[in-house]
Order: structure tokens, then sequence, then C-alpha cells
């Protein structure tokens, strides 16, 4: 019922402050401020850094799932990738700040893409492996024993078979990529680089919460996620669960 | 013969092909947790002294003697625990009700997953709307079922603020909670649940010895990624409350950032947010060894 | 068999391909390049009426000379934050910064700042001309008043005692000079009114932690004769004086709406605009909403004053809003450029024109602009008869703990003591750290 609520908030914030329009206020967040750009910024960073973390993300997976390293090294590996998510995000956020300065490209887009991208491995990985697991081994040897190349069996034989996890990892780490928030904040400087819950929180003044525009930005935020979430629910749930129960 | 031969060299290229395979994503990972790590290990270290920086133990010291910082541990730990058990006591009643109705599931699953989704600085900002004394939606709800409304001032009294950012928090991510318990019932087969009918077990015995067993992983891995999170929670109380009023919602993470950005006193923050690692680790150590041993087990 | 599933298998995937690595070709260049092409200087504002008009003047002046402004707007707190961050890290990504006063003596003495001297030399000028405000030019040097030029002001905001002036003529109240007629003609007012069916508070004022608090409660502390540091730097919130200010702001906060404790300026603001609150501090930056029809139910009901006394007479707070130039800067003369037209007379009486308060006093005198804005005498005064918060470069610790300690205290967590004692002993812990 809450989630009505606001769904009906956005659509027509009805406040006694505001009488004009509602239309008004995204006309207003739009195209006279720079939503858009915040738009495509956030879009844009998103699927870049899901495509990447996705493909490197895969590929360990599979050498994971599918290999025993010396040293158990395996088993470790996964361990600390999943440790990665403990950091609180802030102990990174300076030294990576100070890292994308020397390398001068704070305030870029590519350093939020590298940096999401960093974020989304650990997941992408850990989910990956699970759905790997679960893949019968037969399937390859057979595809290696017809001439195929190692490389060749995983993309033809084996991807198609854990498409709907790996959609459903996809989703989640463009959500992530789309939702980010501080590393946002810290790393983008001017309009050129900032996402949209940047530019949302940049309107949370100390003066005037513009309720208007953010309620108009806010929309926009998450018609994307609720679009995505509609289609894809059955496999992210299955995804998710997957990931859980195989642990 | 040519398939003998395949295999034979076969497993000393698979171990390069395998390390081939990790090693980009293992040079992104560590380029961009290692050099972080070790950089903050250098500046917590670190303080500054007329004559430059020198190697202390100063900034951990401070964090003794600090209120602010064991006031910040105090409301992190009670915000996880008090949102942990709601999510999971309420996310696992919905599982379990839910799981019977197979009807309208598709509808349930997508509406129970926004929440979850939705970014957490637009959360933040709706609530704070929402949770307005004078115009939020809120009190006006409260206030048109005949209750007073004067004194629920949410964000303004300490207690309530707490309370408000928790309810938040339970409110975004109950969600996942039951969606994955509910798949974790799911996917429970039948026979355990017959051969328990056969038995002649009630209905809280069949729970208790074959339902939560068999759920124990997926238990598990919810309380872990939940509480991981919990302990490191940001966007939605910067956004809500800022830490205020006083201090009441103001979590470590929160005042690390402060630390950081505001007082620039990097050193600082770097040393409390070892502290909350090292602690997040040793909660989470827990987590894992019942996992294990109970993966052993099943 | 297994021929048979890897052709099955096979041909979709292969054209997938090459499409992918296009666009992730595509995608990585465009988010790698930068907009290098128009010649611009970078400025950091604050966002809300503060941040208007300079937007405004950027917008005119690249209209003027084809120099593209960009503007970064950020709120308050992340303001601050940012452009420490830059100056700290050397980054240079801004040759302009928006600074409120109070943030002016940790940039200047940490040099985070150009030297804007030299500069007005080679632009044929020794120092800033005199038709700006004393006050407000004092802000902007190290240390206060007589050291080196950093900064050149632009938002002349001084506190003003607002009121409204048609309950005080119904309910016969003389215009508040001292703070305890403040007290009893708030009372007066919101128990008559609430009698006739007005829902009407006495007062309202900003008590969220931080830079709110602080703001709203200074002035009331110098007028009870508080003093923040003794002649040796020690703090000496709580001492007497202090703790009878915070007293009486916690009187006044019984007669203040409900949830006070943690309203910023935009509470405040609809307060007054809606006619539930009679009285306040606030800025002039506000002063224009009150006319305007589409934000304001008490058009023409406001009037503005100088802050009431107590012990002391009152004294309002200045808060100016400066521009400097980071040291950083890799455009400082292009910036310079800027800040001279921006704070040159023409310039400011047009942004004057759109609501900014002036800090040059030929504007404050000029005659059509005081019938747009009659209460520019009564800024001018304030302005003048101002003083500013402690000038320490440590200003950001102390007034983060000392607004959570007055917020404690309005929140009823602490007694007004027990607020001031343990304020006094954080910002003790702060000094010494220096």
């Amino acid at each position: 019922m809450s989630l009505k609520r606001e769904v009906d908030q956005f659509a027509n914030p009805p406040r006694w402050l505001f009488f004009s329009p509602t239309l008004e206020h995204y006309y207003e967040a739009f195209v006279i401020q720079s939503f858009v750009q915040y738009l495509i910024t956030s879009a844009i960073v998103a699927v870049a850094s899901t495509a990447c973390a996705l493909v490197l993300g895969t590929l360990a997976a599979y050498s994971l799932a599918r290999f025993e390293l010396p040293w158990n090294l395996d088993r470790k590996l996964s361990l600390w990738i999943l440790s990665t998510r403990m950091f609180p995000a802030i102990v990174t956020a300076v030294p990576l700040f100070l890292m994308m300065r020397d390398l001068r490209l704070l305030d870029t887009r590519l350093s939020l893409i590298i940096v999401y991208t960093g974020f989304n491995l650990p997941f992408v990985v850990w989910m990956m492996r699970g759905f790997f697991v679960e893949v019968p081994r037969d399937l390859e040897e057979a595809a290696l024993v017809d001439g195929d190349s190692r490389l060749g069996a995983l993309w033809r034989v084996v991807l198609p078979l854990v498409a709907p996890g790996l959609a459903a990892t996809a989703v989640f780490c463009l959500i992530v990529s789309w939702n980010e928030f501080l590393f946002a904040l810290v790393l983008t400087q001017t309009d050129q680089a900032m996402t949209l819950p940047v530019g949302i929180a940049g309107r949370v003044t100390q003066y005037e919460i513009k309720w208007g525009i953010m309620s108009a930005a806010g929309a926009v935020a998450i018609i994307p996620i609720l679009a995505f979430a509609l289609v894809v629910q059955k496999y992210l749930v299955r995804g998710l669960s997957l990931g859980a129960v195989k642990g | 013969m040519q398939k003998l031969t395949r295999s034979f060299n076969a497993s000393r290229r698979d171990l390069l092909f395998a390390t081939l395979l990790v090693t980009p994503a293992l040079a992104v990972l560590v380029s961009l947790s290692i050099y972080p790590l070790l950089y903050s290990i250098q500046i917590a270290l670190q303080t500054d002294g007329p004559a430059g920086p020198t190697w202390s133990f100063a900034n951990f010291s401070r964090l003794a003697g600090d209120n602010f910082f064991l006031a910040a541990m105090a409301h992190t730990f009670i915000y996880s625990a008090v949102a942990l058990t709601f999510e999971f006591v309420l996310g696992f009643a919905l599982a379990l009700i839910l799981n019977s109705t197979i009807r309208g599931q598709r509808v349930f699953r997508a509406a129970f997953l926004i929440p979850m989704m939705i970014p957490p600085v637009v959360v933040g900002v709706v609530w704070r709307l929402m949770l307005n004394p004078n115009f939020g939606a809120v009190n006006g709800v409260l206030r048109q079922l005949g209750i007073n409304t004067e004194q629920l001032t949410w964000t303004a009294s300490p207690r309530l603020a707490l309370a408000a950012v928790i309810a938040v928090d339970v409110w975004q991510w109950t969600p996942f909670v039951f969606l994955v318990l509910l798949a974790g019932l799911q996917a429970i087969p039948q026979e355990p649940y017959e051969a328990a009918r056969v038995d002649g077990s009630n209905a809280w015995q069949t729970f208790r010895h074959v339902t939560l067993p068999l759920l124990k992983p997926a238990i598990l891995i919810v309380l872990l990624l939940r509480t991981m999170d919990l302990l490191r929670v940001f966007d939605q109380i910067f956004i809500l409350t800022e830490g205020g009023p006083g201090f009441a919602t103001e979590t470590v993470s929160l005042y690390i950032y402060r630390a950081a950005f505001r007082f620039s006193d990097f050193g600082y923050a770097a040393a409390m947010s070892f502290v909350l690692l090292i602690i997040t680790n040793l909660i989470s150590a827990i987590y894992i060894r019942l996992l294990q041993s109970r993966e052993g087990v099943a | 068999m297994n021929g048979h599933v890897h052709t099955l298998l096979c041909p979709n995937n292969m054209n997938l391909t090459k499409p992918i690595v296009i666009i992730a070709v595509l995608l990585l260049l465009i988010s790698g390049c930068r907009n290098n092409s128009k010649r611009q200087i970078r400025l950091a504002v604050n966002v809300g009426v503060e941040g208007e008009a300079l937007k405004q003047a950027a917008l005119d002046y690249e209209a003027q000379t084809g120099i593209h402004v960009n503007i970064a707007a950020f709120p308050y707190a992340n303001l601050f934050e940012k452009e420490q961050l830059d100056f700290n890290a050397r980054t240079g990504a801004y040759d302009l910064v928006m600074l409120d006063d109070p943030w002016f003596p940790r940039f200047a003495a940490k040099q985070f700042l150009a030297d804007l001297t030299p500069l007005l030399q080679k632009r044929g000028q020794n120092q800033p001309d005199s038709d700006f405000v004393a006050n407000s030019i004092a802000l902007c040097r190290h240390p206060y008043q007589t050291g080196t030029l950093f900064a050149l002001p632009y938002v002349g905001n001084s506190q003003l005692f607002f009121y409204r002036k048609d309950l005080f003529e119904k309910h016969k109240l003389p215009e508040p000079s001292k703070w305890d007629d403040v007290l009893s003609s708030a009372k007066k007012i919101q128990e008559a009114e609430n009698a006739a069916g007005n829902k009407i508070y006495g007062y309202v004022m900003r008590a969220a932690q931080g830079n709110a608090a602080v703001a709203d409660f200074m002035p009331i502390f110098w007028a009870f004769g508080g003093e923040m540091f003794d002649s040796n730097g020690r703090p000496t919130v709580n001492s007497r004086e202090g703790v009878e200010a915070l007293k009486f702001m916690l009187e006044l906060g019984k007669v203040s709406p409900p949830g006070y404790a943690s309203f910023n300026a935009d509470e405040v603001g609809a307060h007054l605009l809606q006619g539930t609150a009679a009285m306040s501090i606030n800025w002039p930056a506000w002063i224009s909403p009150f006319d305007d029809p589409a934000k304001s139910k008490v058009i023409g009901k406001m009037a503005f004053t100088v802050l009431p006394g107590a012990q002391k007479p009152g004294q309002a707070e200045i808060g100016n809003w400066l521009i400097a130039i980071p040291k950083d800067s890799k455009n400082v003369d292009a910036a310079m450029d800027f800040l001279i037209w921006a704070t040159s007379a023409e310039q400011m009486r047009l942004s004057a024109q759109r609501g900014n308060p002036p800090t040059r006093i030929s504007i404050f005198k000029d005659a059509e602009l005081i019938s747009k804005y009659p209460a520019y005498p009564a800024q001018l005064h304030s302005l003048e008869t101002s003083r500013p918060r402690p000038r320490t470069a440590q200003w950001n610790e102390i007034e983060n703990a000392f607004g959570i300690f007055l917020s404690k205290a309005n929140s009823g967590e602490l007694t007004a003591e027990d607020a001031m004692n343990q304020a006094n002993a954080e910002i003790d812990k702060i000094i010494q750290r220096q």
C-alpha cells in the first residue's frame, strides 16, 4: 500500500507550495536543470560497468567452478571475493579519490565505471559460480571431444544454459550501479559526470527542499527499475535463491 | 590415439587456462581494494605533527575516548539488531504464509521487489517528505484516523527518529528476506514432508525438524547479507536525518564520512573504518562457520 | 547425439559478438571524453537563494564575453565538503568558489586560496574600493580585518528580525526591541490567536543540529552577554550568561511549532509564509518571497527590524557569502576577471534587483531599490553593526559539536546546564587537538 502512495505522490505532488500543474516540475528538472545529463550519465555508467563486470566475472566464475587451483586457491578466492562486500564503502572512498586524481580520471564517467565494475565483480563471481556448478560437465566434455576449444565450449554450450542466471545477475548489477550514491558523490565534481542519485540529493538544500523537482527526478529514477523488475522478476528470484540455497 | 593425447596435455594447459580466466577479475579487484586498504592502514597509523606525519596509534586511542564514536557504535548496533529482527521475523512469516497460495504469485513477487530496488537516496527523500510532521503523508493519515500527531515529530525527537529510520529500512529490505526464504521454502522437496506426515508429526514438529534444518542455508545467507549491509548503512540515513536530531541517528558510517569530508581528518576516519571492518569480519566469520558446518551435515 | 546438441546451440550466439564489441568501445570512448572545446571557467556555488543570483550573473557574463561559466551547485554541507576535498587533494577542479564566511578562516589558514591583492594591482587597484561594506570586506581578510585579502563578498547577508506587524498592531504590542519583549509578545499573541481559533505560534526558529541551530542561537547568546571564547582562547560557553541564553532559547521553543528541534530554513520559511508563526530571526534573502502571491499568505504583513537585545544591545550575526579563487585553479586570471565583473557596482545592482542582498553601500542607498526593498536601511544598519562568528580554522568541528548539544537541549535530551557543560568540554577537546 505504501508503494502505491508513493507512486501517486510522484505523479501528482499535491503540495500547497506549488500551485502550478504537475508537468512543470518534469520540465524544469529535465530541460532547465541538468537532469537529462544525469540520466544519460547514470545509464552509460550502469550499462558499461555491468558489461565489464559480467565479462570478467563470468570468466573468473567459470574458472573457479570448473578447475581446482593449487593450494585450495579457488575456495579461498571465493571467500575473499565475498569478503570484499564487507568493506564499509567509506574506507575506500578517499584512497580511490586520490587514485583517480593521479590517473587524471576525476570527474569522468570512466572513473565511475571502473569503481562500479569493482563493486559488481564479487557479486557476479559469486552468483555465476553457483550457476556454473549446477551445469553437468558432460556437455562440455562432449563439445571438447567434438573438437571445440575450452573457450568455445564455454561460449556455445554452457552460457546458453546459465542464461537466466546471467540475466538475473545482470539486472542486479544494473540496479546496484544505477542506485549507487557515495562514490558518485565523492568522485564527481561537476555536472559532466554526476549521476541521478547525486543530482537528486543535491536538491536537498538547507533552505528549500525542492520537492517538485526531486519527485520528478525520483520518479524517473525508479521507472527503469520498475520495468526491469516486472520483466525479470521470475529470474531474479530464482537467481537470488539459487545463489542462496546452493551457497 | 588422438583423444588420449588431448586429455594428457589438457591438465597443464587447463591450469594455465583457468588462471588466465581468473586474472583480469582479480587484477581489478586487487587494484580497487588492496591499494585503498594499504593506503588506509598508512593514514590510520599516522598523525600530523608539527614536524610532519609520524607513526603512532594516536588515532586508535582517540577512538576509545570519543563519546561521539561510542554513541555512533551503539546506534549502529541497535539499528542493525532491531532492523534485522523485524526484517527476519516479518520476512519469514510472509514466506511461510505465502508459500501456500500459488495464485497471483507473479504480481506479489514483482510488487515486493520494488522497495529493494529503489535508489536509497530516493527512499530517503520520499520518506523525509512523508515523515514531515506538518505536511507529510504519515501524520496526515494518522490525523485522519483521529490520532493526535502534535508530539509525533518524527525527525525531531531522538527516539522517534531512530525508530523512523529503522522502519524505513525494514520497509525497504523485508522483501529481500521474504523472497530468498520463499525460494528456499519452495526448493524443499516433498519427500521429507511426506515422511513426517507418515510418522504422524504435527505442524510444529514438522516445522522444527523438517523445514528449519532444510532452510538453514538460506536463513544463514540472508542473515549474513543483511547484517553486512546493515552495519554499513549510509545512503538513506544521510538523506533522511543526516544523523540528527542531535546525533541520535548517527551511525558509524555517517561519522566516518563526517570525519573524512567535513573535518578533513582522514586518518581518524580510516581508523574508525578499520574498527568497523574488524567487527563486521568477526560477525561474518561466525555466520560462515555456522553455514559451513551446516553444509557438511546436509 | 553430441553433434546435434552442438549445432542446436551454435548459430545464435555467434552474431552477437561483433555488435557487443562495437557498442562497448563506443561507450568507453564517450565516457572518457571531457568537454574542453570552449574557453570556460568553473564555479562552485550553493544550491539555494544565495547561489541563484550568482548563477544568473554567470549566464549574463557568458552572453557578454563568450566565456562559458560552468556551474557546479551543491547543497550547503556538501559544498563545503567538495571544496575542502578539492583543495586538500589539489585537483584544481574549480576556478571560483562560493564560500560561507565561517569557512573562510580554515581555507585561508591552510593557504588554499589565491592572494587577491597582486591580481587587483595588475588591474590597477591597490585594494577593493571603499564602496564595499567594511564589515563584509573584513571577513575576506585573513587574519580578520587586517590581513591579506583572499576573497570578495557577494551576498551581503546579515540577520534581521522578522515579525508580523499586523498581529502586533492588532494586540497593541510595541515593536520588540528586547528578547524579553519577544517572549512575552509571543505568548500573548499565541494565546489570543489560539483562543480566537487561529492556529498561530508566537515564534519559530531553526534548531536542526549543525549550522542551523548555531546560527540562530548566537545572537541570543551574545545579547545575553555570552562569549564563546575568553581572552586566552579557552571556551566559555557554559558561563552563567551562556546557560541563561540557552534556557531562554528553550523558553522560546515552548511557543514554537512542535518539531522545531529539527527545523531548517525551509520549515521556518514555510511557517512564516503560511502565517502560522509570528516572529523569527531570518536572513534578508527570505524577504522577497513574502510579497510573492504564489508563495505567501501574509503579503504586506511582515516587518523587518534589527535584532533585539538583552543585557547587551542586539547584534546581528553576519553571514556573508564570499567568492574566492583557489590557488590550484588553472585559470586564475580569467577567474579574477569574472570576480571583478561580478562584484562591480552595476552588476551588484543588477543582482540586487534579482533579490540578492548587496555588499556595496551605494546600492543599499539606491532610491529605486529602496522603494522595491523597504527593508534596505534596516539591512544596511544590521550589516554595519553586525559581528561575525568566531574566526577560527576549526569552526566546522566546533559548530558541529556545539550544534549537536544545542539540538539535544532543544529536543529535551539534556538540560541547559548539562548541554552547555558538555559542549564546553567538547569544544575544549577540539581546541586542544590543534
